[in-house]
């Protein structure tokens, strides 16, 4: 029953994304764009196999996961532990929130230039750019989910005589779990986003570093292997979160 | 533990709870007070089982609330055997309506959690817990989430989590108020089986008049506006009962609450 259902679900992906292909090489191959411009899935496939050949399709693709990685591991650490205590201390909260609540609205790539001066062009820079865009999604989720804890589960955890340690780590923090978890699925994809943004300027590897290289001598062909890297790479990411999740988070689907 | 005393009468001596002058009152939304509970007097004999019958909004659960050392007092004292509650204390213990179970844990964790403050083995803790699953006869469900179980198996988790810290009081706020008919009959044995064997003073709010019979020694009648108690009956019908053999007595006092329900509040 269930890899009947598996099954389908990969025939329907399966089929899509034959679809997709299908439509792209009709219209790239019409001649009604130039192929500079928009190339065929074959061309592009061959770009890809070209980068392969030159190694930088493999090391690219490594130092791109290792900044998002790094980032996002340096955002969500930080992201979960104030965002409980902005919840639930009130002498916190009341300090940061605002100051939180105006860094919101800033976008990441407007931190890029900021960033580079003050940790250079040298991984700190992208850590940087990446690790505070991801705080901010996993501190806002955390946040709230940590500040609509049912009031009964703390009525029923303080009547069972448990301490305020106890409450915190046995009742609060499982019962932000579900609201932490979507905050850090958003934040995985908010890793991608700035750590392309990041890469834009002042790197000499990466995913990011190699489109905006590929601009350079007009390569099409290879700004598509990029952004196909990116689409099925956050893809993949995005679908081991989510069953990583509702793993971490059984009760709540049960 | 302590060890309670058993006596004929199943009253033992500890658990008892004295109310004086107590009155509530809350903030209303715009800004008025809303009089929750009228200055009430009210003793609550050790091991005994009580009931609160009142219509919706008469004050019964900010009563219990404030037993339960949830909200505070305008005026007056609540004693647990003649000691001043205030605040929240694991001597009493609550059953909640909706039954509050932690959906992350187990039925056995969520029972375990109320073993915690004790400096008990792994293993002890989890032979205390097990016992009262068993006890209230879930044995074999003890890894089974909340949320796998049907309503009447969460609120008897509920009362194994409650009752395995031997709790002097339990309180219980309309607990088998979600439950079909047949569960609820099956939830009545169960804690009459269980409030026998641990001789806690039960405190039991609910709007059934039949259940409060069925349960308790004494039943308080409430009236809002503002809530109080405006009668108290003793029920001396023989246990066990049972909701197939009433009797004459249960008869009358079950009309008489009707009775005094039905009266409009002056
Ligand atoms: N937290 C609260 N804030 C304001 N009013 C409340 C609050 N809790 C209860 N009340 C009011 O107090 C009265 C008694 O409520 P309650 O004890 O819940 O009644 P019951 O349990 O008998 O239905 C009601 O008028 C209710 O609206
Ligand atoms: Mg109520």
């Amino acid at each position: 029953m269930f890899y009947h259902k598996r099954l389908i679900e990969f025939g329907q992906l399966t089929l899509s994304i034959c679809g997709i292909i299908a439509v792209w090489w009709i219209v790239a191959g019409s001649g009604a764009i130039s192929q500079d411009l928009f190339p065929t899935p074959a061309l592009v496939f061959w770009a890809a196999v070209e980068l392969y050949q030159d190694g930088v399709l493999i090391s690219d693709l490594k130092v791109s996961m290792t900044r998002a990685g790094i980032g996002f591991s340096i955002g969500a650490t930080l992201g979960i532990l104030i965002g409980l205590l902005t919840a639930r201390v009130s002498i916190i909260s009341i300090a940061l929130e605002p100051l939180l609540t105006l860094l919101r609205p800033i976008p990441a790539i407007a931190l890029v230039p900021i960033a580079i001066v003050w940790f250079g062009i040298g991984e700190g820079s992208k850590y940087f750019v990446i690790s505070y865009t991801v705080f901010l999604a996993v501190w806002l989720n955390t946040h709230s989910g940590a500040k609509q804890v049912a009031g009964t589960y703390i009525k029923a955890s303080r009547s069972l005589g448990a301490s305020r340690f106890r409450e915190f780590f046995e009742v609060i923090i499982p019962a932000s779990a579900p609201h932490i978890v979507v905050g850090l699925r958003l934040g995985a994809a908010l890793a991608f986003l700035s750590l392309v943004a990041a890469e834009l300027s002042g790197a000499s590897a990466g995913i990011g570093f190699r489109l905006q290289d590929a601009r350079q001598y007009i390569r099409t062909d290879r700004m598509f292997v990029g952004l196909i890297e990116l689409g099925l790479l956050g893809a993949a990411l995005d679908m081991v979160f989510v069953s990583i999740s509702n793993r971490l988070v059984h009760w709540e689907n049960a | 533990m302590n060890a309670k005393v058993h006596n004929d009468s199943h009253l033992s001596d500890i658990g008892r709870i004295d109310i004086e002058g107590l009155s509530i009152e809350f903030k209303s939304p715009d800004g008025g007070i809303v009089h929750a509970l009228a200055k009430t007097d009210l003793v609550i004999e050790a091991g005994s089982f009580v009931s609160l019958i009142g219509p919706s909004g008469c004050g019964k659960s900010t009563l219990l609330n404030a037993v339960a050392g949830f909200v505070q007092a305008a005026t007056g004292s609540i004693k647990l055997d003649g000691i001043e509650v205030n605040g929240i204390n694991p001597d009493v213990g609550v059953v909640f309506q909706q039954y509050a179970l932690f959906p992350w844990f187990s039925a056995l964790g969520n029972v375990e959690f109320a073993l915690k403050r004790f400096s008990l083995s792994k293993a002890e803790r989890r032979d205390r817990a097990m016992a009262a699953l068993k006890e209230v006869e879930l044995e074999g469900r003890e890894n089974m989430f909340p949320g796998q179980l049907s309503g009447g198996m969460r609120q008897r988790v509920a009362l194994a989590r409650t009752f395995v810290s031997e709790p002097k009081v339990y309180l219980m706020d309309e607990p088998f108020g979600a439950l079909d008919a047949q569960t609820r009959i099956v939830m009545h044995d169960i804690l009459l089986r269980v409030w026998e064997a641990h001789k806690a003073t039960v405190l039991f709010v609910t709007h059934d008049v039949d259940e409060a019979l069925i349960l308790s020694d004494k039943a308080h009648i409430m009236s809002s506006g503002p809530g109080r108690i405006i009668e108290t009956i003793e029920i001396d019908t023989e246990r066990p009962r049972r909701v197939d053999a009433i009797d004459q007595d249960f008869i009358t006092n079950r009309n008489r609450i009707i009775g005094l329900l039905r009266k409009p509040s002056e």
